[in-house]
Formats: C-alpha cells, sequence, structure tokens
C-alpha cells in the first residue's frame, strides 16, 4: 500500500506496524482522561449558565426552572460522556468502566447539592 | 457498490473514522442541550419583555449557533484525510457542506436577529428574521443525518461497528453500504 510521504520505507515495500501506529498518533481507546475531563468542564459550564439565570436573573429564571434546566442538561452531557467513552474504546481491549462509573456519580452527586442547596 | 478500495491502512481509517465520531457525540450532545434552551428562551420572552441581548438564554443559543459551525468546520478540516468520505470531485463531503452552510445561515442570523429586534421589540415567535434560524438548522440537520450514516456505514464496512438485527435497519445499513441510501452521484 502507498503511504503518505514521510512514511513507509521509501518505495522498497509495504508499510511496518510502525508507520501505522505514526499515522495513528494518540489512540481513540486511550482518550478517556480527555473525554472526562471535557465532560466535567461542560457540566461545571452548565452550572454557571443556569446559575447566572438564577442569581441575575430571578424575576425570568426562578431557582426551580434553572435547576430543572441544569438537571435535564447534565443528563444528556452525560449520555454523551458515555457513548464517548464506549464507542472509543469497544473493541479494544482497554476498559474504563470504573473512570465513567465515578465520574457519572461524582456528577450525579454534584447535581443532587445544587438542586438542594444552591440559589434558594 | 464493491468495498470502497483502501487507500490508508484499515487500522488508521477506523481510528481516524471514530475521532470524527467523537467530534460528531459532543456536538449531538450541544444541539440535544438546545432543546432545552428553546424552552428557556420561550419563558424568558414571556416573562421578562426583551429587556436586554445578554441573557443566558441567548449566551447559549447564540454560542451554540457559533461554536457547531466551528465544530462542524474542524470536522471539515480532519475529514480530509478520510478518502473515502470525500465528495464528488474530491471536494467537501455533500452532507457536511450542507451541515456547515445550514450552521453558518444560522450564525449570521445572530446578527440578523439583533438588529431586527432592535427596530421591532415583539416577543412574536413567527417573524421573518427567526425562519433564518429554523431553515438553517434543518439544512444543517439534514446534511449531518447523511454525514453520520455515511460515517458509520463506512465502520460496519470496516468491521468496527455491528449492525443493527433489526431487519429494518439492517436493510438501511445495507442501502447505504451500496450507495443507495441517497443519491451515488453525490456521495
Amino acid at each position: 500500500m502507498t503511504l503518505p510521504k514521510g512514511f513507509g520505507s521509501g518505495g522498497a515495500g509495504g508499510s511496518s506496524s510502525a508507520d501505522v501506529e505514526r499515522m495513528i498518533g494518540r489512540r481513540v481507546e486511550n482518550m478517556t482522561g480527555m473525554i472526562t475531563i471535557s465532560y466535567w468542564a461542560a457540566v461545571l459550564a452548565t452550572f454557571g449558565g443556569t446559575a447566572a439565570g438564577y442569581f441575575y436573573y430571578p424575576w425570568a429564571y426562578p431557582t426551580p426552572s434553572g435547576h430543572y434546566a441544569f438537571i435535564v442538561l447534565v443528563i444528556i452531557e452525560a449520555i454523551g460522556y458515555i457513548f464517548c467513552v464506549k464507542v472509543m474504546q469497544e473493541g479494544s481491549n482497554k476498559n474504563s468502566n470504573g473512570v465513567v462509573a465515578g465520574s457519572i456519580a461524582g456528577s450525579a452527586a454534584f447535581t443532587l447539592f445544587v438542586s438542594i442547596f444552591v440559589g434558594w | 457498490m464493491a468495498q470502497m478500495p483502501a487507500l490508508i491502512p484499515k487500522e488508521v481509517e477506523i481510528q481516524r473514522l471514530k475521532k470524527i465520531w467523537l467530534i460528531v457525540i459532543a456536538m449531538g450532545s450541544t444541539a440535544a442541550s438546545v432543546e432545552v434552551d428553546n424552552f428557556v428562551d420561550g419563558s424568558l420572552h414571556q416573562t421578562s419583555i426583551r429587556d436586554s441581548a445578554f441573557t443566558p438564554a441567548h449566551w447559549w443559543l447564540y454560542s451554540h449557533f457559533v461554536a457547531l459551525p466551528l465544530g462542524w468546520g474542524s470536522v471539515a478540516i480532519y475529514d480530509r484525510k478520510v478518502p473515502v468520505l470525500r465528495g464528488p470531485n474530491n471536494s467537501m463531503n455533500t452532507g457536511l457542506k450542507m451541515t456547515i452552510l445550514g450552521y453558518l445561515a444560522t450564525m449570521f442570523t445572530i446578527g440578523v436577529n439583533e438588529m431586527w429586534h432592535f427596530w421591532f421589540v415583539e416577543e412574536i415567535f413567527a417573524v421573518p428574521n427567526h425562519w433564518m434560524f429554523n431553515m438553517g438548522v434543518v439544512v444543517a440537520f439534514m446534511g449531518a443525518l447523511a454525514y453520520v450514516v455515511r460515517v458509520y456505514a463506512r465502520l460496519v464496512e470496516l468491521g468496527a461497528e455491528t449492525p443493527g438485527e433489526n431487519p429494518y435497519v439492517a436493510e438501511m445499513y445495507k442501502m447505504a453500504l451500496e450507495g443507495k441510501l441517497y443519491s451515488r452521484s453525490i456521495p
């Protein structure tokens, strides 16, 4: 197979597994850390957005509405997070179920804490 | 359709398709979250009556109309590394083109919308400046569906995904693989 410039053995033969690894770069099954950080960034940004609603515009966004939006959004984000990690690791021997479960449990606890104690 | 010729090693292609998949899932979650904002924005306009353009409902709505064209643009940049996703005459994939054009339309509609509401301070949903938001999103969704099905069908073809067991769904994958789910002349 012809490989892009800079890969392979300069026309002397096929591609080696080292070439394939270089073309791949960071493999998707090793991206759990980055995906988890992105998930938490999304949850915190969502909290910031809904909190801006009930702290700065309480006449337009009563606290229960803000919390309702926050809960629904965290669920949507959690579904995306689970999809990302599971799809990236399927077919590989990597398994980050513990990290995902811990992260989801942590965000569930955070969501409950916010819904019960913040903004009232 | 015969199996597409492998222009890059299979393992590389699977990894690249999955990286595209990652961005698409993130943007799908963003688009889904804005469904919530439709209600938040509606509640704003029925209570506080357009006191300012800079409200949380608008930050959310407008920032997603900027984030999604940029996100799909980044897919378009990365997409060039997957030969099977090329469009006619080695151009950008048609579904991707539609998605970016649709979301670009919504992005520019932010300006149109604010200009309209500068002069007309009303709370009517069906005003013409909002039509462009809706039409842009519909065009973008149609393109995104075509593109996502193509990516998924290729992952099935490469053996990285298992097609659905439901016979109707399986038939859909089969048609996608044969290039019959949408026009073969517009890949």
